[in-house]
């Protein structure tokens, strides 16, 4: 097996963590909390093997160039209202969404839809909600948070589009 | 618990349906193919990640914090929320369990949607792995400042909400 540098960054939190909380609390923590962790683990194992699975479907259905055609636009609440959808229906990690912003930016959205998007995927993304919040925080929590971040993406948009008006925080598009 | 996994297998169904009625059976296992790359990509990291974040929360003083976030703190919780939902490391792998054990320990619901929010917004971790390389540090400034609110409003919406619905008492877990 294939060790990346994040597995070996993981592993040596675990130890680390895993040693302080030895020295600190003994023995018999160490184990209490390895025998959670494996709990924890368990009962999170069925929704996020359908969480990779919807993130894998999604992708068949949603193609890169349809989210840049519909965001490629400038101005305007619809713009941001759009980028607040795909953004909540943009799955996996920052490893995929990165990029895709980028493209975004390369493809001619503006700042303010760019941010309104970031902050629609970290705070109303579908996919983490569902294989991460859903199952560790319930339902009633998940509600209310949801509700709660629902317009502030819009929001983070707006401000992000007045704030461009000043010179020093103007953003100049990246050369292709 | 129950009710979320009958949710979201019920969402893999309808998404399989329609990539079938779009792709056939070939984008079906294409599709397969992916989740379980990513699938073998966490099998190692993910149970490191779930131990660290267990032993972590032996020796942070979550219970001295959790008090500080209770439901009673009111703005000044929901701002600190915020605050430490930023610093909290990693990804969902690493904070959600983290989150649970602030929940448990007293913090009030308007500060834990507070602190998901920040942990959501500012991920330090996300911030300098993906976002600066990618977009750049102006882009970043920009995108902090004008995130900056998010979590303070997020609570405090959630609290409205709250009142609204008459579930200021409602408990959790």
């Amino acid at each position: 097996m294939k060790l990346a540098r994040t597995d070996l960054v993981f592993m040596g939190l675990a130890i680390g963590t895993g040693t302080l909380c030895y020295l600190r609390r003994g023995g018999e923590a160490v184990l209490s909390s390895a025998a959670e962790a494996g709990i924890l683990f368990l009962q999170i194992l069925p929704q996020l093997a359908a969480g990779l699975l919807i993130g894998g479907l999604v992708t068949r259905l949603v193609s890169r160039e349809k989210v840049a055609a519909m965001l490629g636009g400038s101005s305007g609440i619809r713009r941001l209202l759009v980028a607040t959808l795909a953004g909540a229906l943009t799955p996996g990690g920052p490893f995929t969404s990165f990029p895709m912003v980028y493209a975004l930016w390369i493809a001619g959205a503006d700042a303010g839809a760019l941010i309104t998007f970031i902050a629609s995927w970290s705070l109303l993304g579908f996919n983490r909600l569902i294989v991460w919040e859903l199952p560790l925080l319930g339902v009633e929590f998940t509600a209310i948070r949801f509700l709660a971040c629902l317009p502030l993406p819009i929001v983070a948009g707006l401000i992000a589009r007045w704030m461009t008006r000043f010179a020093v925080l103007r953003l100049d598009r990246p050369a292709e | 618990m129950t009710a979320a996994a009958i949710f979201i297998w019920a969402v893999v169904a309808v998404l399989a349906v329609f990539v079938w009625r779009r792709a056939g059976t070939a984008g079906l296992t294409g599709a397969g193919r992916d989740a379980l790359g990513t699938g073998r990509m966490l099998a190692f990291r993910l149970p490191f990640a779930l131990l660290a974040a267990s032993f972590l929360v032996q020796v942070v003083p979550v219970a001295a914090l959790s008090h500080v976030i209770g439901p009673a703190s009111g703005l000044l919780g929901i701002v600190l929320a915020g605050l430490i939902g930023g610093l909290l490391p990693g990804g969902p792998m690493t904070s959600f369990p983290i989150a649970i054990v602030f929940l448990q320990g007293g913090a009030g619901i308007p500060q834990m949607v507070a602190l998901i929010a920040g942990w959501s917004v500012f991920a330090l971790h996300r911030m300098l792995a993906y976002e600066a390389p990618i977009m750049g540090w102006r882009f970043v400034g920009l995108r902090l400042a004008s995130c900056a609110v998010l979590p303070v409003l997020a609570g405090l919406i959630a609290e409205a909400i709250l009142l609204a619905f008459g579930l200021g008492d409602l408990q959790l877990l």
